[in-house]
């Protein structure tokens, strides 16, 4: 047997990976991404700058949040990987371990949990979820038992009342609410909208009540049932919603009680008790302090950007920074909110576009080159901007609706779950490939959840802003009082919803 | 751990590097660490089962020198890559 020295790889091991971008149509050539965890996206100024040094040195200035609050960086070549490890070992951080890509069911990891973005500042939180999601960050990071699940596992913590993490897309999400004057947390489990079996899946309550010192036991415990009883046979059916739906829930809540040798209290009550994504500037619980949340349409910064916003941090925050799940940052602990808003101005961060800029999300399909151009996140800025030139601002805001735009059927940006969900897909035309998308309507998480229908097919990607555009305005006209845009689309049929994408009947 | 990374001699000139269940980029960084030990002429077969790295290694170690083999599956999830340190 020959030696190889590897001592400096195997510190690394189940701590970092690398994910891949590409396949031929990828146009940035990228090969690989790091996916940083950061974890519930508390990040601290410094962190952030030098992770803003990292996309200076490795992937060409360029970062992006993602929708479960780590930060992305693009093409980073292996042989600098250690390197790179190094640096976010000194930081404090690690990475999901993406990039398997495994064929059979293995390998699974417990992924960065979403926490409130807030937590421990929002006026009326119920409970702050931060010490729990710290507390289960640092169980999962690196221990080998839980890095070879049947497939990923993902968690989410609420602790502000409302469905800011988008619980329902997650395996497991901790939710507080209030029980007869008691705080504590109701679970929701098996969400998952991605095509693994049985197919898109809200995560359904549990009807249980947890008080804050149980939920790490049951937290771990439910990781432990997927680990130990997921499907090993096919990847298509290792997801833990696919677990569930064979056992039932009722099942599952007898072996979890089993496993904690104890009976689970009831919860009969609202799971949110608000709807908030913690937009714009906030007042927090501590007096005369605000939150002031920046919209990134998509996730995407410089180097240099995101420097500034670190340096704004330091000089009219306490030097924290929050990564939300709709990709947008937070400035926390701020008092002269209208200086920092005059800074962030000047340095091309506004506040003043619509809902839209916070709420609305689009994945990163130019990289995983399963799509071509426009991408989604082209598509995206170029729909908003159309809709902010046809309607004002408060109008577009008093409609409250999110978009959801991926690149392609993979629906990384959760098309299902977005009042208009964009799903992109290559189609021949005239011999070659385009890329065109499928529009479906009255998807949507938090207060009557749904998933959303398959409105129009192939629509070209030129025609989505004047159909989105058309739709609001039939919403506009024959709205009933207080009919939100998901409830006026579910209360209609398929074929009259695309009538309303290609007329106004004027 | 160390005993998994070590090469193991299967024939006259000839390794094999156990890199199965890991994650990019420790199968490449691994057969990259292994070829640095060999010798012109040497033949190493990288068996893993990471289906990114199965498709990043043969051209990475190409542009590098290397003759490389397109991967065999061996099994199911399985695959062998054979690379040669040229004479």
């Amino acid at each position: 047997m020959t030696e190889i020295s590897t001592t400096d790889l195997e510190r690394f091991i189940g701590w970092y990976s690398l994910g891949r971008d590409s396949n031929p149509l990828n146009p940035t050539k990228s090969l690989h991404f790091l996916r940083i965890k950061v974890p519930g996206g508390f990040i601290t100024s410094e962190q952030f700058r030098h992770v803003a040094d990292l996309a200076k040195t490795y992937d060409r200035s360029y970062a992006e949040i993602s929708d479960r609050q780590d930060i992305q960086l693009h093409w980073i070549k292996s042989e600098d990987a250690l390197q790179i490890f190094s640096v976010m070992d000194k930081l404090g951080f690690t990475t999901d371990m993406c990039g398997q890509s495994f064929s059979g069911a293995r390998y699974g990891d417990a992924r960065n949990i979403v926490c409130c973005p807030v937590s421990g500042i929002e006026k009326g939180e119920v409970l702050n979820g931060y010490p729990l999601m710290k507390k289960l960050t640092d169980l999962f990071i690196g221990n080998p038992d839980f890095m070879d699940m049947p497939r990923k596992f993902k968690f989410s913590i609420s602790g502000c009342g409302s469905d800011c993490t988008r619980a329902e897309i997650n395996d497991l999400a901790l939710v507080a609410v209030r029980k007869e004057g008691e705080v504590g947390f109701t679970l929701l489990a098996g969400g998952s909208i991605g095509v693994s079996l049985p197919g898109p899946r809200l995560a359904k309550p549990l009807g249980v009540f947890v008080k804050p010192e149980e939920a790490f036991d049951v937290a771990v415990a439910t990781t432990e049932i997927h680990r130990d009883y997921g499907n090993r046979e096919s990847k298509a059916k290792a997801r833990f919603k696919w677990l569930l739906d064979n056992w039932g829930f009722k099942k599952f809540l007898n072996v979890l009680e089993g496993k904690l040798g104890r009976t689970l209290e009831s919860y009969d009550g609202p799971v949110f008790l608000k709807h908030s994504g913690h937009e714009g500037v906030q007042p927090q619980s501590q007096e005369g302090y605000y939150y002031v949340n920046i919209p990134l349409m998509g996730g995407r910064l410089s180097s240099d950007e995101m420097v500034s916003l670190a340096n704004f941090a330091d000089e009219y925050g306490n030097g924290e920074l929050r990564l939300t799940a709709t990709q947008n940052i937070i400035i926390p602990n701020v008092k002269e909110k209208e200086t920092l808003l005059k800074r962030l101005e000047g340095t091309g961060f506004s506040l003043n576009g619509s809902k839209l800029q916070w709420t609305s999300m689009e994945c990163a399909s130019d990289f995983c080159g399963k799509t071509k151009s426009p991408h989604a996140k082209e598509i995206f800025r170029e729909i908003v901007s159309h809709l902010e030139k046809q309607f004002d601002n408060e109008l577009l805001d008093e409609m409250g609706f999110r978009i959801h735009v991926s690149g392609c059927p993979n629906n990384c940006c959760a098309n299902l779950i977005a009042d208009i969900g964009l799903a992109g897909k290559l189609v021949r035309k005239n011999g070659e490939k385009t890329q065109s998308y499928d529009i479906l309507l009255g998807g949507g998480v938090g207060k009557n959840s749904s998933l959303g229908r398959i409105v129009e097919m192939k629509v070209p990607a030129n025609r989505l802003k004047h159909k989105v555009e058309f739709l609001l305005r039939n919403y506009l006209k024959k709205r009933t009082q207080g009919e939100s845009l998901r409830e006026f689309c579910n209360r209609h049929t398929v074929e009259k919803l695309k009538s309303y994408l290609n007329s106004t009947g004027e | 751990m160390e005993k998994k990374f070590n090469l193991q001699k299967i024939g006259e000139k000839r390794y094999s590097l156990d890199a199965r269940g890991l994650v990019c980029p420790y199968p490449q960084l691994l057969a990259m660490r292994a070829l640095g030990n060999l010798s012109s002429g040497d033949v190493l077969e990288v068996v893993l089962d990471n289906p990114p790295s199965v498709r990043d290694i043969p051209p990475v170690l190409k542009e590098k020198g290397y003759e490389v083999s397109e991967a065999e599956r061996v099994e199911k999830a399985t695959w062998k890559i054979v690379i040669q340190i040229k004479k």
